[in-house]
C-alpha cells in the first residue's frame, strides 16, 4: 500500500478529464477492496426465502379467515330467512309489529303489560 | 445445478429467479455483491449498517425483478437500487442521529485481520473511506460512482437522474474538498 499513490488516485478520479474506467482497477492494485462478510449471500437468500414463506403463510391465513367469515355470513342469512318464515307462519304477515312480536296484540294489552294500569 | 448457473447470462438468471429458483438468485447475489458493496460501503463507510443496506438492496431486487424489462444492464438496475437505498439511509440518519462524524464511523468498523496483506488492504480501504466520509453526501455519491464503480460522468448523471452540468459542477467541488480532506489524513 502506497498512501501517497492512493491519495493521488482519489484526487485524480474526481477530475473531469480522468478516465473513470481505469481508477477502480488501479485502486484495487493498491489494495483497496470493498466486499461484504463471507456469509452475506447466505443471509440474503435466507432472508428472501424465509420472508417469502411468511407472506405465503399470511395469505393462507387470510384465505382461511375469509372462508370462515363467508360460512358465518351464510349461516346468518339462513337464520334470518328461517326467522322471517316462522314469523310469517305464526303471525300471518311480516309487518314491523309482527316482527317485534306484537302482531296480534291490542294496544291496551301492551299498555297493561308495560305499565300495569 | 449450482455449477450450471456460473456460465449463465443475466437474462437466464433473471428468468430462473422469477420462477423462484433459489440457486439462480444466489448466483446473482454472488456476481453483484462487490458492486453493491462498493456503492454502499463507499457511501456509508465500513459500518454494520452497510451490511444491512446491502442485504436490503438484493431483497428489493428480488421483489422488483418482475419489473426489470432488460432494457438496461442488470448491473445498472442493481446500481440504481443501491444508490437509492443508500441515499435514503443517509437522509434517515441525518434526520435522527446527525451522524457521519469520523469518530462515529470508526467505532463501527468491523475488520478481520488475517495477515499482513489483509492489514495493508484494510489500511488502504480505510484511507479511501476516510476521504469519502469527509465529503458531503451529494458529492460523495458522484465520487463513488466514478472512483469506485468506474462510471463516466454521463453514466453517473443517468443513474442519479441528475443533469450532466450538475454532476460536473459537483465533481469539481468534490475534488476541491478531497484535496483539503486528504491533506489532513
Amino acid at each position: 500500500m502506497n498512501p501517497t499513490e492512493i491519495k493521488k488516485l482519489i484526487i485524480a478520479s474526481a477530475a473531469e478529464e480522468a478516465d473513470p474506467h481505469e481508477t477502480p482497477g488501479k485502486l484495487e492494485d493498491e489494495g483497496v477492496s470493498f466486499d461484504f462478510s463471507s456469509d452475506f449471500t447466505d443471509k440474503v437468500i435466507s432472508r428472501i426465502f424465509t420472508e417469502k414463506l411468511t407472506v405465503i403463510r399470511d395469505i393462507d391465513f387470510g384465505r382461511s379467515l375469509s372462508t370462515v367469515f363467508y360460512r358465518i355470513a351464510l349461516t346468518g342469512v339462513a337464520a334470518i330467512v328461517i326467522l322471517l318464515l316462522s314469523i310469517f307462519l305464526s303471525e300471518g304477515s311480516i309487518s314491523f309489529n309482527s316482527f317485534l312480536g306484537m302482531g296480534n296484540t291490542y294496544d291496551e294489552s301492551v299498555l297493561y303489560l308495560l305499565t300495569g294500569i | 445445478m449450482k455449477e450450471s448457473y456460473r456460465q449463465a447470462d443475466e437474462n437466464e438468471l433473471v428468468q430462473a429467479s422469477l420462477k423462484g429458483d433459489k440457486l439462480a438468485f444466489e448466483e446473482i447475489v454472488s456476481r453483484y455483491r462487490k458492486l453493491v458493496a462498493r456503492t454502499v460501503k463507499g457511501m456509508l463507510g465500513d459500518s454494520v449498517f452497510a451490511e444491512d443496506i446491502g442485504q436490503e438492496v438484493f431483497i428489493k431486487l428480488y421483489y422488483s425483478l418482475p419489473e426489470f424489462r432488460g432494457e438496461a444492464k442488470l448491473s445498472t438496475y442493481i446500481q440504481k437500487i443501491a444508490v437509492n437505498l443508500t441515499l435514503n439511509e443517509i437522509k434517515r440518519r441525518k434526520r435522527f442521529f446527525s451522524m457521519f462524524s469520523q469518530k462515529g464511523n470508526n467505532e463501527m468498523y468491523e475488520y478481520e485481520i488475517a495477515d499482513h496483506e489483509a492489514a495493508e488492504k484494510r489500511e488502504a480501504t480505510e484511507l479511501v473511506n476516510k476521504a469519502l466520509m469527509g465529503l458531503d453526501p451529494k458529492f460523495r455519491v458522484i465520487v463513488v460512482m466514478r472512483m469506485l464503480q468506474g462510471y463516466s460522468t454521463k453514466e453517473t448523471a443517468d443513474i442519479l437522474k441528475l443533469p450532466l452540468g450538475t454532476v460536473l459542477s459537483r465533481l469539481s467541488r468534490a475534488q476541491e474538498q478531497l484535496k483539503e480532506i486528504l491533506q489532513t489524513i
